[in-house]
């Protein structure tokens, strides 16, 4: 006991912070989410009817598999695009290594907002790639206010996430595995998919599973370059606090993205286990 | 409770009260920031602080459900004296007992305010501002101005419209405005779902962004809603390219109301704010200033200014009159409908 008192003080701080910060809210949260609300006017009680209306509402099952969706196909392009940037990070032995990693972090040092903002400038009708494709005589393609502007929003914005996690991750890849199936005669690409990926894949279901849970909760990205037309959880959660007032049902669809993203969290770490074992 | 409560949801750290104790002869008032706020500093709390000696602490704050967020925060111990906030927030905030019922015997200028005004506070704060709902659309490259909401039913226009979705109330006015024109009650609105669904391929956003006025200024479209007060002013501002317009169909008001935050520790000075933003002289500065319509039956904006909105004469005819508290009641049935008839019929 007295060897587990300094380690337990050292924690305190952060526990009262991640109490006040987190906890403490989430409790409110869920204590919120059995309130009433009727027109916008929140009454305290105990009751399970917004719940109830959720469960009943097909369009926020529609919503969540499209959430899920959309994080899925966001987190495996991000994996896709950063895995040879990560690799190459990884073995390069240039000078310029921790200069590139900067660079490959970069868009992290950007508000989410102005690069939205950037992509908006880029993707929009009258945008720089709409411009470049009417000069070759290719008719004006829609690639924003839709799900392909989220898509790629919201597959830049995890990408940084995900190049970290893999740089993170690829320190458990031994060159000299790599090196003794070339001495057998293997060829580059079958030492790549027969040693470098599967003694890497940790890594990508890592990077994989941070992408996923940040493109689940995105909000910046499918509110500002769905036109309107992209309802995530995460923007069902913003129009029921911010434009129709229903906190209840706010706190409500909070509780059950959290749970979910929690069951989903949950799933991975004992696949991983068993694939582990 | 409430306020913990309320962090907790949001986790609106913007709605952190303004970082100094009030001092007496000093009244905080929360309303919108921007234009709205350079224009009511100048109009309205400066000649109030100057004429009255009371200093007024303008506390920005995004949105009407921020406002009701910090009003909820802060119920046990208020910071704010004042609050400028959008007709259906404030009648929760009414409701909740976050603000004031307000009585003629202790303000006696409630009895020049217009009775939309009136009706829309309830028994809390009246009605401030009149805004109206516009169709904004570009002047130099949309070649025919457009005269109505029907002109936008044409298919030369796919991909150069904007229209602000449910549940954003211009998307609500919208549909009644449309309604109204159909069938001359605005909340029959089965037809008018069915014109909707055959606009909604032409749209290029349900949800502007930045804003609508932005994107028609810079030609990302050639048609957008809007509320007029602001249209008017980027007008101005652009020399005419934004062009506004009042459709044959009709408008919508869009009405904020001014109220006296429950519990004010300055509660004398937030009453004397209150009459002086609701006076004949406030009204019609900030009328000339930004367009909004006056609420108050005395005020005399330059006509120029009145011309430009909704309370003209040949405007007030085309007001829809929509009871918001009915609209509350129907607006998340608009707003699923919207969803899944208009917007899934508008993939792009």
């Amino acid at each position: 006991m007295r060897r587990r008192l300094p380690g337990l003080l050292l924690c305190a701080p952060a526990a009262f912070v991640l109490g006040l910060c987190f906890v403490w809210p989430m409790l409110s949260l869920f204590r919120m989410s059995f309130y009433e609300g009727e027109g916008g006017t929140l009454i305290p009680a105990w009751s399970l009817a917004t719940f109830t209306r959720l469960a009943e509402d097909p369009f926020v099952r529609d919503v969540t598999l499209d959430s899920l969706g959309l994080a899925a196909f966001c987190a495996t392009m991000a994996v896709l695009l950063a895995y040879p940037m990560a690799l190459f990070l990884f073995r390069t032995t240039s000078r310029l290594r921790g200069l590139l990693a900067i660079a490959a972090v970069m868009p992290l040092l950007v508000s989410g907002t102005a690069r939205v903002i950037g992509w908006m400038a880029l993707l929009s009708d009258q945008g720089l790639i709409n411009q470049l494709l009417g000069a070759f005589g290719v008719p004006t393609q829609p690639l924003i206010n839709n799900w392909t502007g989220v898509r790629i929003g919201l597959t830049e914005s995890v990408m940084p996430y995900a190049i970290l996690a893999l740089i993170a991750g690829l320190g458990r890849l031994d060159r000299r595995v790599e090196a003794a199936a070339a001495s057998l005669g293997a060829g580059p690409l079958t030492t790549f998919w027969r040693i470098t990926v599967p003694m890497t894949l940790p890594a990508i279901s890592a990077a994989w599973l941070l992408a996923f849970v940040l493109g689940v909760s995105a909000f910046i990205t499918p509110k500002l370059m769905g036109g309107g037309r992209v309802f995530t959880l995460a923007t069902e959660i913003f129009d029921a606090a911010m434009e129709t007032l229903d906190w209840p049902a706010a706190a409500a669809l909070s509780v059950y993205a959290l749970l979910l993203l929690s069951l989903i969290v949950a799933a991975h770490a004992a696949l991983t286990r068993r694939a582990g074992a | 409770m409430r306020g913990t409560l309320a962090v907790g949801l949001l986790g609106l750290a913007c709605t952190i009260v303004p970082a100094r104790a009030q001092a007496p002869g000093q009244v905080v008032l929360m309303a919108y920031p921007g234009i709205f706020q350079d224009n009511y500093v100048d109009t309205v709390t400066r000649p109030f602080s100057q004429a009255s000696g009371t200093a007024v602490q303008y506390f920005p704050t995004t949105n009407s459900a921020q406002m009701l967020g910090t009003l909820r925060t802060q119920k046990g111990d208020p910071q704010v004296d004042v609050v400028i906030m959008d007709t259906t927030t404030a009648a929760a905030a009414c409701a909740e007992g976050l603000v004031e019922p307000l009585t003629e015997a202790e303000m006696p200028v409630l009895k020049d305010v217009h009775q939309i005004a009136r009706q829309a506070g309830g028994e809390c704060g009246p009605g401030v501002t009149f805004d109206h709902f516009v169709m904004t659309w570009n002047t130099q490259t949309v070649q025919t101005p457009p005269t109505a909401w029907r002109d936008l039913w044409n298919p030369a226009y796919r991909g150069r419209i904007s229209l602000s979705s449910p549940p954003d109330i211009q998307g609500l006015v919208l549909t009644a405005v449309l309604a109204h024109a159909e069938t001359g009650d605005w909340r029959n609105v089965n037809s008018t779902f069915q014109k909707l669904r055959e606009i909604a391929p032409l749209v290029q956003t349900f949800n502007p962004q930045p804003d609508s006025y932005t994107l028609v200024l810079n030609d990302q479209v050639g048609f957008a809603t809007g509320w007029n007060a602001r249209a008017q002013y980027y007008r101005d501002q652009s020399n005419g390219r934004l062009g506004v317009l009042l459709p044959a169909e009709g408008t919508g008001f869009q009405i904020n109301t001014i109220n006296v935050v429950k519990g004010s520790k300055n509660r004398a000075a937030a009453m004397a704010f209150v009459t002086y933003a609701l006076s004949p002289d406030a009204q019609a500065a900030f009328t000339n200033r930004m367009f909004y319509a006056p609420t108050n039956t005395q005020a005399r904006p330059s006509a120029e200014a009145l011309g430009r909105t909704a309370a003209a004469p040949e405007s007030m005819s085309k007001v829809v009159a929509i009871d918001w508290a009915e609209m509350v009641k129907l607006r998340e049935a608009w707003n699923q409908r919207w969803r899944r008839e208009v917007i899934a019929a508008g993939g792009r």
